[in-house]
C-alpha cells in the first residue's frame, strides 16, 4: 500500500500514461488467466465430438422415447445398486449399436475366407465400420451382387456377436454372413453358429432384425413395417422402426417408468414408501418379484419361451404400437406360448405347424419338452414344480434360481455373476431345491445313492440335466424331470445317467433306476445293452443328441466319473460330422482332454484339413500306452484297447440322418 | 463473550474434528471397505464426503468470523450474538445431517438425517448475511476503515 501510494505522488510526468501502465501490470496476470481458460475452453469445444442425435440416424432402428418408457439411464439416479447389476449384465448388450466401444470383433481390413459365398472383407473407416460381401438378402435370379454396406448394429454380447448391416433401405437391416466368437476370438460362417442340416442355407433376409429380433433385444421395440413383412417387395416397403431402448432394459421387466418417475419426484411420497412398515411398494411400478409366480415367471417367459402371435392382426398392432404385454399382464392374453406336452392338437398348434413344420420340432423333443437354450419358460411351464404347485410360497419360478440384481451380500463381482447366468448363490446348490423339498436335506445320500460330495448328489445333475442346446453348448434342462431309459429309447433324448457315465450302457442306467426308484426298465435293443451310451449316442444319434454327447464329453463331471482314455477315437470320429456346430463342440471337449489343450483344428476347414488333424490325432493316442487303459468291449474297444472300427462303422450306418435344425 | 476467542477455538477444532473424518474416509477408500465404496453405498459416500467438506469448510468459516469482529464494531452485541449462535448451530447441523444421512440409506435417497441439512443450511445463511449486513460499515483496528491516506 505504502509503496503503491508513493508511487501515486511521483512528479506528473505523464501521469496519465503512468497511470494506464500501472493497471495495465496489475489486470495483466487476470487477463492471462483468462487468456488461458478461454483457451482450455476453446480446445475442449473443438477436441469434443459430441454424438450424433438418434432423430438424426435414417439408416438404422433408432431410440425413442415414448409410451411411458423414460429408459435406465433415467433409473440409475435413485437405484444405482439396481442399474449397476444391469448394466453389467448380458440383458443390456442384447442389441448395441456398433460404436469402437462395442464392436469386440477386429474389422481392420480383415478378409473372412469362411463364408459361404465369396469371402468377406471388412474395413474400418475412423468409427465406422463396414464389410464388403455377397448379398445375402439377394432373391433376384441374376448373379448375387457383390455390396458394401456399414455395419451399425450388434447383437449377443456373452458368447458371439451377430452383426447387422445397413441394408440402405430406410431402417431396414440385415444380417452380415458371418458371426464373431467372442471366447475363440474370431470370425466364422453365420451358418456354422446354428446346428442346422448342412447344404441347408440360413434365412438371411432383409429386415430380419425389424420384424423378428427385436421383440426380444430391445425394450419396446416397433418394427413399424407400413405393410406386414415379407408381403411386399422389401424395397417398396416402409420402416420406420424405433424401440424405447436397446437392449433388454429395466424398463423391459418393470414396465414403463415414466409415471412412476414423475410421482417419485416428491421426496415426501419417496420417504413415505421407504418408511412404510407394511411394505406395501410402490403401485406405479411393477416389481416382477413380488408378482405371484405365475405372473413373474411370465415376465422372463415374454423373451424366453417359443410363442406366436394368435393372428395377423395382433402381429399388426405389435408391428405399429409394440408388443401389448406389460409386465404384471397374463402372457397368454396376448399371445400363443407353445406347450407341445399338453397343447400339440390344439386348432392353434395345428396351424401354426401346418404353416411352418418346424414350429414344435425346432425346438421341442419328441414328448413336448423344450430342447432349445434361451426359451426357459416352457420348460418351467412342463416342471411339476411349477404346474403341479398349489401353494405361491413353495411354487417354482424363475427367481427361485436366477435374480436380475446381485444382493450386497454376493462377494461375488457383477462380471462373474453375469456370466453364470444370474443364478444366485443359493441358486448354485441343493438349497435350490430344498427351499420345499426340506425333508430330502437328511436323506440326500440315500435318495441318489452317490455319495455326499458326489456331483450325482446335485439335485441339478439328475433333475435339470444338460439336454438344451443353443450357442455352440448344452444348457440344462429346465423343466425339472426325473432320470429314465425311457426318455433315450423313446425319445432320443440323452438321460442325466448316461451323461455323467458315458462309459456305462443305456441298459446299466435302466437297472439302475430300476433297483432304485422301480423304474420300470423299457425295451432295449442288443446296442443299448452293450454299447455304451457316450459311443452309441455319438455315433447312432441324430445331430442334436451327437451334440450333447460331444458336450457331455468335455464336461468335468462326466470326464471324473467316466474316465477321458477311451473319449479321443470317439471325438476324433465327430470331427469329421456333417454338422459344423458337433465338429465345433468336438473339438473343444477335445481340447479339455488331457494332452490335447493347445489342438489345432478348425472346424469350417475344408473336409480333407480337418481329416488330416482327426488322424493325426489318433496315431498319437494309439501311441500312449497310456490311452489304452479302458478295454471294455461296450467301449467299442478291444483287447487291447484299441478302437473296434467294424462296430463303430456298424453303429455309423445306423446312424440317424434325419435333417435336425434347432431354433435357439 | 469473546466471540474472537469462541470462534477460533471452535473453528480450529471443528477443523480438525472434520480433517480427521477426511482422514478416516481415506482410511475407508485405502482398505477398499465395502460399507463405503461398494456401488450400493453410493449415497452414503456422497453424504459423508459432503459431511466432511461441510465441516471443514464451516471450521473455517469461524476462523473466519473470529478474525472478522475486530472488524466489524458497529455490529450490535446482539446480531453479534445471533452469528455466533447461526454458525455454531450450522456447524452442528449441516456436517451432523449429512453424516447422520449416510448412516442408514434408501437407494438414491439419504436417510433422514438429510432433514437436518434445510435447517443448517438456513442458520448458515442468516449468520453470512448478518455479517454481511455488518461488514459495509467495516473498520480496520486503527480505525482508519483500510482507507488510503
Amino acid at each position: 500500500m505504502t509503496a503503491r501510494r508513493g508511487r501515486r505522488q511521483e512528479p506528473p510526468a505523464g501521469p496519465a500514461r503512468e497511470a494506464t501502465a500501472s493497471g495495465l501490470r496489475r489486470h495483466l496476470p487476470i487477463a492471462l488467466l483468462l487468456l488461458a481458460a478461454a483457451t482450455l475452453g476453446l480446445a475442449a469445444v473443438v477436441s469434443f465430438s459430441p454424438p450424433v442425435p438418434e432423430s438424426r440416424i435414417t439408416n438404422r432402428p433408432i431410440e425413442v422415447h415414448a409410451d411411458g418408457y423414460v429408459s435406465s439411464e433415467t433409473c440409475q439416479a435413485c437405484h444405482p445398486a439396481e442399474y449397476d447389476s444391469w448394466y453389467g449384465s448380458f440383458h443390456r448388450t442384447m442389441t448395441q449399436v456398433a460404436t469402437p466401444d462395442t464392436v469386440r470383433a477386429d474389422f481392420d481390413g480383415v478378409r473372412v475366407e469362411d463364408t459361404h459365398f465369396e469371402p468377406m472383407v471388412l474395413s474400418r473407416v475412423g468409427d465406422e465400420f463396414w464389410a464388403e460381401f455377397d448379398d445375402p438378402g439377394w432373391e433376384g435370379n441374376e448373379s448375387r451382387p457383390r455390396i458394401k454396406r456399414q455395419v451399425v448394429m450388434i447383437t449377443g454380447s456373452h458368447h458371439q456377436n451377430i452383426y447387422w448391416y445397413a441394408t440402405g433401405h430406410d431402417r431396414g437391416l440385415n444380417i452380415l454372413p458371418a458371426a464373431y466368437l467372442l471366447k475363440e476370438a474370431r470370425w466364422v460362417p453365420r451358418s456354422a453358429v446354428v446346428l442346422h442340416p448342412p447344404g441347408q442355407s440360413l434365412a438371411m433376409l432383409d429386415g430380419h432384425w425389424n420384424a423378428i429380433c427385436i421383440a426380444c433385444h430391445t425394450t419396446r421395440g416397433k418394427t413399424a413395417f407400413d405393410t406386414p413383412y415379407r408381403s411386399e417387395p422389401f424395397d417398396t416397403q416402409t420402416i420406420g422402426t424405433t424401440v424405447a431402448e436397446f437392449g433388454v432394459g429395466c424398463e423391459s421387466c418393470h414396465g414403463p417408468g415414466q409415471a412412476h418417475v414423475e410421482a417419485n419426484r416428491n421426496p415426501l411420497r419417496r420417504y413415505g414408501l421407504h418408511l412404510d412398515p407394511a411394505e406395501a411398494g410402490d403401485p406405479t411400478i411393477v416389481l416382477p418379484t413380488r408378482l405371484d409366480p405365475q405372473r413373474s415367471s411370465q415376465v422372463c417367459g415374454q423373451c424366453h419361451s417359443v410363442w406366436e402371435f394368435y393372428d395377423q392382426a395382433g402381429e399388426r398392432q405389435a408391428n405399429a404400437a409394440g408388443l401389448p404385454y406389460r409386465p404384471g399382464d397374463e402372457l397368454r392374453d396376448t399371445r400363443f406360448v407353445a406347450q407341445p406336452s399338453v397343447d400339440r392338437t390344439s386348432p392353434a398348434m395345428t396351424a401354426f405347424v401346418q404353416t411352418d413344420p418346424d414350429f414344435v420340432r425346432g425346438s421341442f423333443w419328441p414328448d413336448g419338452m423344450i430342447r432349445v437354450s434361451g426359451r426357459e419358460y416352457n420348460g418351467l411351464l412342463d416342471s411339476p414344480c411349477f404346474r403341479e404347485a398349489t401353494h405361491p410360497d413353495r411354487t417354482l419360478s424363475c427367481f427361485s434360481c436366477h435374480e436380475m440384481h446381485k444382493p450386497s451380500d454376493d462377494a461375488r463381482s457383477v462380471a462373474e455373476w453375469a456370466d453364470t447366468h444370474q443364478v444366485s448363490t443359493q441358486g448354485q446348490g441343493n438349497q435350490a431345491c430344498l427351499q420345499c423339498h426340506e425333508p430330502m436335506a437328511d436323506q440326500v445320500t440315500a435318495h441318489t445313492r452317490h455319495g455326499a460330495d458326489s456331483t450325482g448328489s446335485r439335485c441339478y445333475n439328475c433333475h435339470m440335466p444338460y439336454t438344451s442346446y443353443g450357442l455352440l453348448k448344452t444348457i440344462r434342462s429346465h423343466t425339472v424331470s426325473s432320470p429314465s431309459a425311457t426318455e433315450s429309447v423313446a425319445l432320443g433324448r440323452p438321460n442325466a445317467c448316461n451323461l455323467c457315465h458315458l462309459d456305462k450302457t443305456v441298459a446299466w442306467t435302466a437297472d439302475r433306476l430300476d433297483e432304485w426308484y422301480g423304474t420300470p426298465a423299457p425295451p432295449l435293443d442288443e446296442d443299448d445293452r452293450t454299447v455304451a451310451a457316450g459311443p452309441l449316442w455319438l455315433l447312432r444319434g441324430d445331430a442334436g443328441l451327437r451334440a450333447i454327447t460331444a458336450q457331455a464329453m468335455g464336461w468335468g463331471p462326466a470326464q471324473d466319473t467316466s474316465g477321458t482314455s477311451w473319449m479321443t477315437p470317439h471325438l476324433a470320429e465327430a470331427l469329421g460330422d456333417p454338422y459344423e456346430a458337433v465338429r465345433f463342440i468336438a473339438a473343444r471337449s477335445l481340447r479339455s482332454l488331457p494332452g490335447n489343450p493347445s489342438l489345432s483344428y478348425d472346424f469350417v476347414a475344408p473336409e480333407a484339413a480337418r481329416a488330416e488333424v482327426a488322424v493325426r490325432l489318433l496315431q498319437t493316442w494309439r501311441a500312449d500306452p497310456r490311452s489304452r487303459q479302458r478295454r471294455e468291449p461296450e467301449l467299442l474297444v478291444d483287447q487291447e484297447g484299441l478302437p473296434r472300427i467294424d462296430a463303430m462303422r456298424r453303429l455309423f450306418d445306423q446312424r440317424d440322418r434325419r435333417g435336425v435344425f434347432l431354433r435357439e | 463473550m469473546n466471540y474472537t476467542r469462541r470462534h477460533l477455538r471452535l473453528g480450529w477444532w471443528s477443523l480438525l474434528v472434520f480433517l480427521l473424518l477426511g482422514l478416516g474416509l481415506e482410511l475407508l477408500h485405502g482398505f477398499k471397505v465395502g460399507l463405503y465404496l461398494d456401488v450400493q453405498n453410493e449415497t452414503r459416500r456422497l453424504m459423508w464426503t459432503l459431511a466432511h467438506a461441510h465441516g471443514a469448510l464451516l471450521g473455517l468459516v469461524h476462523i473466519a468470523f473470529a478474525l472478522s469482529v475486530p472488524y466489524l464494531p458497529k455490529l450490535a452485541t446482539l446480531n453479534r450474538a445471533r452469528i455466533s449462535w447461526c454458525l455454531i448451530g450450522a456447524s452442528v447441523l449441516l456436517p451432523g445431517g449429512f453424516f447422520t444421512a449416510g448412516l442408514a440409506v434408501y437407494g438414491g435417497d439419504p436417510g433422514l438425517g438429510i432433514v437436518l441439512v434445510p435447517i443448517g443450511a438456513t442458520s448458515l445463511l442468516t449468520a453470512v448475511f448478518l455479517a454481511a449486513r455488518a461488514s459495509g460499515s467495516a473498520e480496520t483496528p486503527d480505525g482508519t476503515g483500510g482507507r488510503r491516506d
